[in-house]
């Protein structure tokens, strides 16, 4: 039910002034803005209020004129060709990234009212990648129209663009299930037509039954071997081609030489047959595969996100002084553009306008919004504080700041160390190895005793076949991996599971890493009255403003105040004032409360509140540590690694930090590529590197050090780059999963070792001829089997407690940093 | 064991037909996500009205 505070539709805390009634499920509600009483009144008119009564999480609070918005700009045929996929018969389809999906309400809420809008086929919402996939008739309805009706219902909605990731993803998925089945089935039924030679039974069949038997091998391996190993035949020539040994070709050969030896047996009616070998073999290399582009595609759903970065448009004023909604794509240099309140700059320019206030905390790591005067540059991405103001634009697409930051990250991935290469040579000159070891068998036997030089051949291919060597990484990182997504980690390349367990420096990034990513009241300071009295004031004063500073002080006093607030107004940058029950109040700089009277010294980086007589209160807004973040950093280095921040925002800000987590070696006012170079300084001598981070500005570092973690509740952009992702927002689990990440090593190693162990004592015998074929396969199969069951002791065991989650309310956690 | 000869033929029959179920199911988007279907039941709603056409 609704609490008397809060808004009925996104939960946000009523404002003092212009509370608005609406009337929706047959009760009266209190809203807290137009957008959301539009948003409300269209869902009840639709008749799905029931929204209110599913829903697990509040809203997502709609622009304030999201119902006014404009898609038309969408209609001009340049735009629609990218995001407009047409299915021919006048039937038309696109890919919808939705903002604001939170539960599964949202998905039947969106379900049902684009369903009610007429013209639309068919409408599919995936919750957890937030995406719509909409199909309509285009002679009954538009992209504009259906954008206005989620829109309307309170979704921001960006349409992406059709031919993109999506469907080769889609495809690429529905493949490997393909294969991955017709793999299953067909080692099944190879291994029920091998088990009556495995188990003698064969020596009582007729000869004609037995071959009988050979042939269905044939017949059930040979869509396994030509359909579901075919990516590993495609993969083996792709680095054949571009003369590497990658571990697809000795699969390959494997592969191959197991069928065709078998088919020639199979032909020539005598000797054993190995289809079921080669199906198993198929069948659980497709099965790691698997596992492992699930969570790949998994994480990528999040990284869309990344087009919301920038707008898809930009109000372009015109030479009359109309405005014109324009793609960004057709911005060009000197255009003038409007950006609104809270609307993102879409293009590197100059201020036109008087001053605004810009957060470019994305960009820049600056918690605190900057003050722009005219003249000043502004950059793409960056958010508008207040506004609207008039941008002249300077640079455009690839040339932007933002763009800049993109091409720093894709270096960065370039030069990424190749941590698989090492293993994958290692298992290519293992299976040459045994490929000659296989001819020279052959040949030895062919001097010795002509009619055992085939199966002793093949029992030595068989018998080493690369089952366990190559399960040996995939089935422990597969385990690793599900172990730590249970723990909100999201492990993106599994090469970061090496790296986490040899790292030996964490670098932390401050802003919304270490510290949480809102701003919160850390201190009032009274001159005059209670503090209650003055916290109600300032508090209303506050919510007049968008200011992340205000909001700090709004969400600091929960209650509605009942005062009477008029001639409110927000000075950009400097603050608010307003009269409130007659008496004129200011917030914000010290020299703006209080307009020229002396100032009071100690306060001069405070909030004031002050009115026409003097000073009233001084409010300090700070970060505020992670609970967890002292936890975390103590866990680190009980392992042994040492703990570093870097920083964009402010020595002293960062000082403060570095001395509560008794982090010695910081760095403050670091550019992304300062970051970089201090990375690769940290690596030339001798360090692995872990990078902590979430802002725009962490990406190249993420993607420059040995292994990154990004965190998911931060800007989504750095988990393009970022090797693991916590979607928990928990720090703790860094050390949880460097655990995991050290287990999952050993056994792998000890898997290897198993291995090496196991073919080294049984190929000579095999050499020998001392194991027949039925044997080898049988040795082979348990051998995986090991390595599996191995493998399933990661996450299991007793793992040393990390970091025990700190009790909430403990006043050295929660204590802000000044 | 002439049994074979019929039990074979029709396992592989079997196997045939669950192949083609299999792919039909994939090619008719019952594999691409695996995430929304399972919360939707936890809303407990008359069924869904076919959009108007």
């Amino acid at each position: 039910m609704q609490s008397s505070s809060s808004c009925w539709h996104c939960g946000e805390p009523l404002p003092a002034g212009g509370v608005v009634h609406a009337r929706v499920a047959g009760q009266g509600r209190l809203l807290c803005c137009q957008g959301c009483r539009a948003a409300a009144e269209w869902i009840e008119q639709l008749g799905l209020a029931d929204y209110y009564r599913l829903r697990t999480a509040p809203a997502q609070k709609p622009a304030a004129d999201s119902g006014n918005v404009s898609h038309d700009a969408w209609d001009s045929a340049d735009n629609a060709r990218h995001v407009i996929r047409d299915l021919g018969d006048g039937l038309r389809e696109s890919l919808l990234l939705v903002d604001g999906v939170r539960c599964t309400a949202c998905v039947w809420l969106i379900e049902r009212s684009l369903g009610a809008t007429s013209g639309v086929v068919s409408v599919q919402v995936n919750a957890v990648a937030q995406r719509a996939r909409v199909t309509w008739r285009d002679s009954r309805t538009t992209l504009p129209q259906i954008l206005q009706a989620l829109s309307r219902t309170g979704y921001r909605a960006l349409p992406l663009d059709a031919r993109g990731l999506d469907d080769l993803r889609r495809r690429e998925s529905r493949d490997a299930l393909k294969r991955l089945l017709v793999a299953g089935f067909g080692a099944m039924q190879a291994m029920m037509y091998a088990t009556a030679f495995y188990l003698g039974a064969a020596d009582a069949l007729d000869p004609s039954t037995r071959n009988l038997l050979r042939w269905l091998g044939l017949l059930v391996a040979t869509p396994v071997v030509f359909y579901s190993a075919r990516p590993f035949f495609a993969g083996a020539w792709r680095s054949l081609a571009a003369r590497r040994v990658g571990m697809d070709v000795p699969v390959a050969l494997a592969i191959a030489a197991v069928y065709v030896a078998s088919l020639i047996e199979a032909v020539r009616g005598t000797g054993e047959v190995y289809f079921d070998s080669v199906s198993m073999f198929v069948f659980f290399l497709l099965a790691g595969r698997h596992l492992e582009m699930r969570a790949r595609h998994r994480a990528r759903d999040l990284t869309d996100a990344l087009a919301r970065l920038t707008p898809p448009f930009a109000d372009r004023k015109r030479d009359d002084g109309t405005i014109q909604r324009v793609g960004i794509h057709e911005l060009c240099v000197d255009d003038v553009v409007r950006v609104a309140e809270g609307g993102i700059v879409p293009a590197d320019g100059v201020l036109l306008s008087e001053r605004a206030s810009v957060d470019e905390a994305l960009l820049s790591g600056e918690s605190a919004p900057q003050s722009r005067r005219r003249g000043d540059p502004l950059i793409a991405g960056s958010v508008l504080q207040d506004g609207p103001v008039f941008v002249r634009v300077q640079r455009v697409g690839a040339d932007t700041a933002l763009a800049g930051i993109a091409a720093l990250v894709g270096r960065a991935h370039a030069q990424r160390p190749r941590l698989q290469v090492a293993g994958e040579l290692a298992a290519g000159r293992f299976v040459m190895r045994v490929l000659a070891l296989t001819a020279l068998t052959a040949v030895a036997w062919g001097i010795v005793d002509a009619s055992r030089a085939f199966p002793a051949a093949i029992a030595v291919l068989v018998i080493s076949c690369p089952c366990a060597f190559a399960l040996a990484v995939p089935a422990a990182l597969t385990r690793a991996l599900g172990a730590l997504a249970r723990r909100g980690v999201l492990v993106v390349k599994p090469d970061a599971i090496q790296a986490l367990a040899e790292c030996t420096h964490a670098l932390f990034d401050k802003t919304g890493t270490l510290t949480e990513s809102t701003l919160s009241l850390s201190d009032v300071h009274t001159f005059n009255g209670t503090r209650a009295d003055v916290l109600r004031m300032a508090a209303t004063l506050a919510r007049q403003s968008r200011h992340p500073v205000a909001r700090a002080i709004a969400a600091a006093d929960a209650g509605i105040a009942d005062a009477a607030v008029c001639d409110v107004a927000t000075h950009a940058g400097l603050g608010v004032s307003a009269t409130i029950d007659g008496r004129v109040l200011r917030l914000g700089r010290a020299d703006f409360a209080l307009s020229g009277k002396p100032l009071v010294s100690g306060y001069d980086d405070a909030v004031l509140l002050a009115d026409d007589v003097g000073p009233i209160a001084a409010f300090h807004v700070s970060e505020r540590l992670r609970t967890d973040a002292g936890a975390a950093i103590d866990a680190l280095r009980a392992q042994g690694v040492t703990a570093l921040i870097a920083s964009g925002d402010a020595s002293v800000k960062v000082a403060s930090v570095a001395a509560r987590l008794n982090i010695s070696t910081w760095r403050a006012r670091v550019l992304p590529a300062d970051k970089l170079a201090w990375v690769a300084e940290l690596r030339a001598g001798g360090a692995r590197v872990l990078a902590v981070g979430d802002g725009v500005n962490d990406a190249p570092v993420l993607a420059g050090a040995d292994v990154s973690i990004a965190l998911a509740e931060g800007a989504e952009l750095t988990q393009a780059s970022s090797d693991i992702v916590l979607t928990g927002g928990r720090l703790d689990a860094i050390a949880y999963a460097r655990d995991i990440a050290r287990q999952t090593l050993a056994i792998v190693r000890q898997n290897q070792r198993w291995a090496l162990i196991y073919n080294l004592s049984a190929v000579p015998l095999a050499a020998l001829g001392f194991v027949s074929p039925w044997l080898a396969a049988l040795g082979m199969s348990l051998s995986s089997l090991g390595v599996i069951l191995n493998a399933l002791r990661i996450g299991r065991g007793e793992l040393p407690r990390t970091a025990p989650r700190p009790p909430a309310p403990a006043a050295s956690a929660r204590e802000a940093v000044a | 064991m002439n049994i074979l000869l019929l039990l074979i033929p029709l396992s592989l029959l079997f196997m045939a037909g669950a192949v083609w179920v299999f792919f039909w199911a994939v090619n008719h988007d019952q594999f691409d996500d695996l995430d929304t279907p399972g919360l939707l039941p936890l809303d407990d709603l008359e069924p869904r009205e076919r959009p108007p056409e």
